[in-house]
């Protein structure tokens, strides 16, 4: 992780920080924008789905993560947690959902 | 505050099997003894299931007072129709679309507990009480628990271990299939420590927070009996029982004596005048023959199945609960096997896919009358008994996500969507399914003793509870309090009440409100679970 933490940079790590917290994972690096959620946090499908519920949850709002899982009519191998922070970001600044 | 209701579900639980363990036979004690105690000392009734006796529709019936045309959950499987394309999705709590009575109970000053029951989450925000859902895999029970914080009072629990009390997806997808003999016993030994993990939440949540109504659901029943009816049905039981045979039996026979125990001590912990309900969402019988109903609709030309090439990914696809189909030549067609539907494809207003909306009755009148000219060549009995209309089963604001038809079996059996030949195939072996009766059974303060109703139906048990916990019965609920469940003093003292309507569920719920982000998050989070190609 490089430079000061965003407000949207530390609600989502924190989000990532509690969803995992029992997963029994052995973290080489701490969580933070190239941390990617299939090859180091261990995410099945379903994992990457709840974050996003937990993302939602968090904002009340909708995001489309479709939009980020989804390129080209296939879905994302793996997704960096700083991709998602941009996604929502965006999602906030514009109030494009 | 102390605990005055009892809830303890029974997945699949049946008189069939609950009769047979209660009764002493030749001087042997009962497999359930303590059950056999409550029978003789309190109140039974038949309790019919939803039109499709299924786990979805059933269960969030019991916990609404509505039926599936109402509240619009109809199966595991959600699917959505786009053009030439059919996606499918999970159902969740966000697509019930009235109210629950953890809800109704929560904002009358009414503290609940809710364990292990299905589509509770993710849970409700105006939830006044404890809630750990059923059918959740392990890494996100704490995140759907509440209230918050409660979860590490359970990971501090002698005993406790998240893997073996949640729903695992592997373990629930591999016992779809006919199992092996040492899978199947394997099966059925996997639910006992699973079910004591959810006695001790029960236990624990009663003697530290005594709620007001505490409910908990055993749904080990409905899978040991899938897996293993063949040894649990007394009519089934052969001549010369094989060694395997009797180990199977006597594991059996263990899940339901411990089942028995778990009872025991939660309605001995819980006061003295407490009232205990117990309940399924379906029963069970045997199913003999397997019906590829899809395999039968594409003889008759409804459908055509996708052509698919030779690679794993394709196998798994093929072998998936849902439907594969060339959609843009597929008119009629089944989604799910649990969905036991056939759903008519209506042309759009963009013009894809389907019949023309003006054929719809004739097509559907044409599609019944094939369905009942489909008979077994050696008696001329119809393969399937019943085929019911959308509008004569599930009437309601939600009626337009129900099949169209809604088909019964002969033999109760849930449909096969592969594509094998031949279209009608009898099993090797008799294997569990499921029945419309279930088991309702009253017992304590005010409830009469040694009656057998007549048959309810499983809306009245979100009734019965409310009105057990001194609520009155909102005016829309389609169940109703069985006043011969009571003897006459209590019921003067106690009278059944009629009260206002259940609430509109909030715009955070999934239901008639879902956007169509929400629609495609859904599908995402399908086609992410490898349900979707």
């Amino acid at each position: 992780m490089s430079g000061a933490e965003s407000v949207g940079e530390r609600v989502v790590r924190e989000i990532v920080e509690d969803l995992i917290q029992d997963w029994g994972l052995d973290l080489e690096e701490p969580i933070g924008r190239e941390t990617l959620l299939v090859a180091d946090l261990d995410f099945a499908s379903v994992d990457v789905i709840q974050l996003c519920v937990a993302v939602e949850e968090h904002y009340e709002r909708k995001m489309g993560f479709q939009d980020l899982l989804m390129h080209d009519g296939s879905y994302v191998e793996d997704l960096a947690l700083g991709e998602m922070i941009e996604f929502i970001s965006k999602k906030l600044e514009d109030g494009s959902v | 505050m102390s605990t005055r209701t009892l809830l303890i579900g029974m997945d699949g639980a049946t008189f069939t099997i609950l009769d047979e363990f209660t009764r002493s036979a030749e001087g042997e004690a009962p497999v359930m003894p303590y059950l056999a105690k409550m029978l003789a000392n309190g109140v039974k009734s038949k309790l019919l299931s939803t039109p499709n006796p299924l786990t979805p529709p059933a269960w969030v019936s019991l916990m609404t007072g509505r039926s599936p045309g109402h509240h619009g959950v109809y199966d595991f499987i959600r699917a959505e129709e786009r053009g030439d394309d059919v996606f499918f999705t999970l159902y969740d709590a966000r697509d019930c679309r009235t109210e629950t009575i953890w809800s109704i109970a929560s904002r009358q000053d009414r503290r609940i507990a809710a364990l292990n029951f299905p589509f509770t989450a993710p849970p409700a925000k105006d939830i006044d009480g404890v809630m750990v859902p059923g059918f959740i895999p392990w890494r996100h029970l704490r995140r759907n628990t509440r209230p918050k914080g409660f979860y590490d009072r359970l990971k501090a629990l002698p005993g406790f271990e998240a893997k073996e009390l949640a729903w695992d997806f592997d373990q629930e997808k591999q016992a779809l299939d006919e199992l092996s003999d040492g899978d199947r016993e394997a099966w059925v030994s996997y639910h006992l420590p699973r079910e004591m993990q959810w006695f001790r939440i029960a236990e624990f949540v009663l003697r530290e927070d005594a709620p007001d109504l505490l409910a908990v659901m055993f749904d080990g029943v409905d899978k040991i009996q899938h897996q293993a009816w063949q040894f649990i049905d007394p009519s089934l039981e052969p001549a010369e029982p094989s060694e395997y045979f009797v180990r199977m039996r006597k594991l059996c026979l263990e899940y339901f004596r411990q089942l028995d125990g778990f009872i025991e001590q939660l309605v001995e912990a819980a006061p003295e005048d407490v009232q205990v309900f117990l309940a399924s969402d379906h029963g069970f019988t045997a199913t003999t023959e397997v019906m590829r109903i899809n395999t039968f609709l594409e003889s008759k030309g409804y459908l055509s199945w996708k052509e698919m090439p030779d690679t794993e990914a394709a196998r798994r696809r093929e072998d998936s609960m849902f439907a594969n189909l060339d959609w843009a030549d597929t008119s009629a067609y089944c989604r799910t096997p649990s969905s036991n539907g056939i759903t008519i494809r209506v042309r759009g207003d963009d013009g894809s896919g389907g019949i023309d909306p003006a054929d719809y009755e004739a097509f559907r009148a044409k599609l019944v009358a094939d369905l009942e000219d489909w008979t077994d060549p050696e008696t001329g009995e119809r393969y399937i008994s019943e085929i019911h209309r959308r509008e004569d089963v599930f009437p309601g604001s939600a009626m337009n996500d129900a099949p169209d038809l809604l088909l019964v079996l002969r033999d109760h059996g849930f449909v096969s969507i592969k594509n094998k030949q031949p279209a009608v195939e009898p099993r090797e072996d008799a294997a569990g399914t499921h029945h419309p009766d279930g088991v309702l059974i009253g017992w304590g303060k005010g409830i009469r003793q040694g009656v057998e109703l007549g048959r309810r139906r499983i809306e009245d048990v979100a009734a019965i509870l409310l009105h057990s916990l001194g609520l009155s019965v909102p005016e829309d609920f389609e169940g109703r309090v069985p006043e011969e469940m009571f003897d006459l003093a209590y019921l003067e003292a106690h009278p059944i009440v009629e009260g206002p309507a259940t609430r509109k569920v909030g715009d955070d719920t999934a239901g008639a409100a879902m956007g169509e982000d929400e629609k495609d998050k859904l599908m995402a989070q399908l086609q992410m679970l490898g349900y979707m190609e």
